[in-house]
């Protein structure tokens, strides 16, 4: 079953996050996707993530289907004008991929090439718009194609962000313009996360919650801290600090499978997305403790 | 306004090594008013190139340094010094600068400062930058705040995922352009607009370098 058809079927997907390396020794990330393969119902592939100079998604989707893996084509709008990211779109598609996640893509001045030029040409609810046209064979300046993509497009969202208002606002455009699917920044608050999705289940859309699995104390307040839509309760820090040093991680990794077991139970969203940055060898293990595997 | 900063003193020297003579232009306008081309600002680069042992043969502020014709007839005057001169400098923006190039086909022309963005003053010498004179205004639609301009990424929709308390992701000392718009389109009772207006991708067509544009002919029209 196809990740769309997984979707569709009502089923409980899961997702994780596979982040191309900087530079060409790919060993890692192919024990990565190989640990992941027949467990997951689709890896998202980065692009160039954080601003960060590294493989391009595309080249990493195609391997990853090569190797029997489905493959959602992170696409940001940071780097490309209209025209390249079309052209990608329709390279990719002669490649097998059928999923593409839009998004806007943060900005160069957080990465590693700081004096690059951001483009940003259109950004992520018009490069729906453009996947809504291609796959009904026109391009954005209304050409028509010689045979057209057939994607299945998603977008994110971020529930938590403050104020929250103007970020549905766009949750809603992004509907509009095609977003078949969402899939969420990390969150850690389950009942929040519900009145978020009371206002999503207005929407023929399906969502996916974002995971982060928190690794210490520190890690918690960094997120706070730094960054913006994620906010760790303070009762999970607490909980995170009783375990001690040792255990932080192991209960981390409790605490998302917990999260996830409960979303599922209740049927409050269609997914999860796992974003192990780093960790993708608990992922396995975090999805046998939410009771998926 | 434009606004322009003074280049580091060294470059600018660096860059005029090896002319002796120089004659100066200023520029009353916007210059003046950011203090890089104003009599202060002539007076100082005049001192500071003699203490470099260097001879100015003049130097003269222009009442607006971009208008070709009548800078050009200012300059008359100065024939003899212009003359004395291997080279002008220029303390104005890059389009006052490149009048002069206009005017002096068979000299150097150099210029003294760098020229940032169309800004407003909000303060005394505090600029902020508003417009990217896109070519096509759209503040129409966003409640008269211009995100082309005030959104790092130049946003035409909606906020990015970046937005943390109202800041914006690139930096926290910059409010999120969207949120404003989002304030005040509902303040004005437009939130309906906002909602329903997904604005076309920008038709950068309209600010295709370089441009032009004859305010005669649109009279005419
Ligand atoms: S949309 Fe912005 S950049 Fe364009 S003309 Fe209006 S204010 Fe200037
Ligand atoms: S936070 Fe707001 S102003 Fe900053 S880049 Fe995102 S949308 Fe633009």
């Amino acid at each position: 079953m196809t990740f769309r058809e997984a979707l569709e079927s009502g089923k409980f997907v899961v997702t994780a996050e596979v982040g191309p390396p900087k530079g060409t020794d790919i060993s890692e990330m192919l024990h990565h996707m190989d640990l992941l393969k027949g467990k997951v119902d689709a890896v998202n592939v980065t692009d160039n993530q954080s601003a960060v100079m590294r493989i391009n998604s595309m080249s990493v989707c195609k391997l990853a289907l090569e190797r029997g893996l489905e493959p959602v084509l992170q696409m940001t709008c940071r780097d490309r004008n209209r025209i390249a990211l079309q052209s990608d779109l329709l390279g990719a598609s002669i490649l097998g991929i059928r999923n593409v996640l839009c998004m806007t893509g943060d900005h160069v001045s957080a990465g590693d090439h700081k004096s690059a030029k951001p483009v940003y040409d259109i950004e992520s609810v018009q490069l729906l718009q453009a996947v809504e046209g291609l796959n009904g064979g026109r391009d954005m300046a209304g050409n028509e194609l010689r045979g057209a993509t057939n994607y299945f497009q998603g977008a994110v969202v971020t529930p938590e962000a403050n104020p929250l208002e103007p970020q549905l606002i766009k949750f809603t455009k992004k509907v509009r313009a095609g977003a078949r699917f969402f899939q969420t920044q990390a969150i850690y608050d389950v009942e929040a996360f519900k009145g978020f999705m009371e206002h999503a289940r207005k929407h023929q859309v399906k969502v996916l919650a974002g995971f982060v699995v928190l690794k210490s104390v520190g890690m918690a307040r960094f997120l706070n801290n730094n960054v913006p839509g994620i906010r760790v309760p303070e009762e999970l820090i607490g909980e995170l600090k009783a375990a001690g040093k040792e255990k932080a991680l192991d209960t981390g990794m409790d605490i998302t499978a917990r999260h996830i077991r409960q979303l599922k139970d209740e049927g409050i969203c269609d997914g999860v997305h796992i974003m192990a940055i780093g960790m993708e060898e608990k992922v396995p293990e975090i999805m046998s403790r939410a009771g998926l595997l | 306004m434009i606004i322009t900063k003074k280049k580091e003193r060294g470059k600018l020297l660096e860059s005029i090594k090896d002319y002796q003579s120089l004659f100066l232009v200023g520029c009353s306008e916007c210059a003046s008013l950011c203090g890089t081309g104003g009599d202060t600002e002539l007076q100082e680069l005049k001192e500071a190139l003699e203490a470099q042992g260097k001879t100015v043969t003049g130097t003269h502020k222009a009442k607006t340094g971009c208008q070709v014709l009548g800078t050009k007839t200012e300059l008359k005057q100065y024939k003899d010094a212009l003359n004395a001169a291997d080279a002008v400098i220029v303390m104005s923006c890059g389009a006052g600068t490149q009048a002069a190039v206009e005017m002096f086909p068979d000299k150097p022309v150099y210029p003294c400062n760098d020229s940032l963005f169309l800004g407003n003053m909000t303060r005394f010498q505090i600029f902020d930058e508003r417009c990217s004179l896109c070519g096509e205004c759209i503040i129409d639609k966003t409640g008269g705040i211009c995100p082309l301009t005030n959104c790092p990424k130049g946003l035409l929709v909606g906020p990015c995922g970046g937005v943390k308390d109202g800041k914006c992701e690139v930096s926290q000392d910059i409010d999120c352009c969207w949120v404003r718009i989002y304030e005040r389109m509902k303040r004005i009772g437009r939130l309906d607009d906002l909602m329903e207006t997904t604005l076309e991708p920008k038709d950068w067509a309209a600010s295709q370098k370089p441009r032009a544009h004859s305010a005669r002919e649109d009279k005419k029209k």
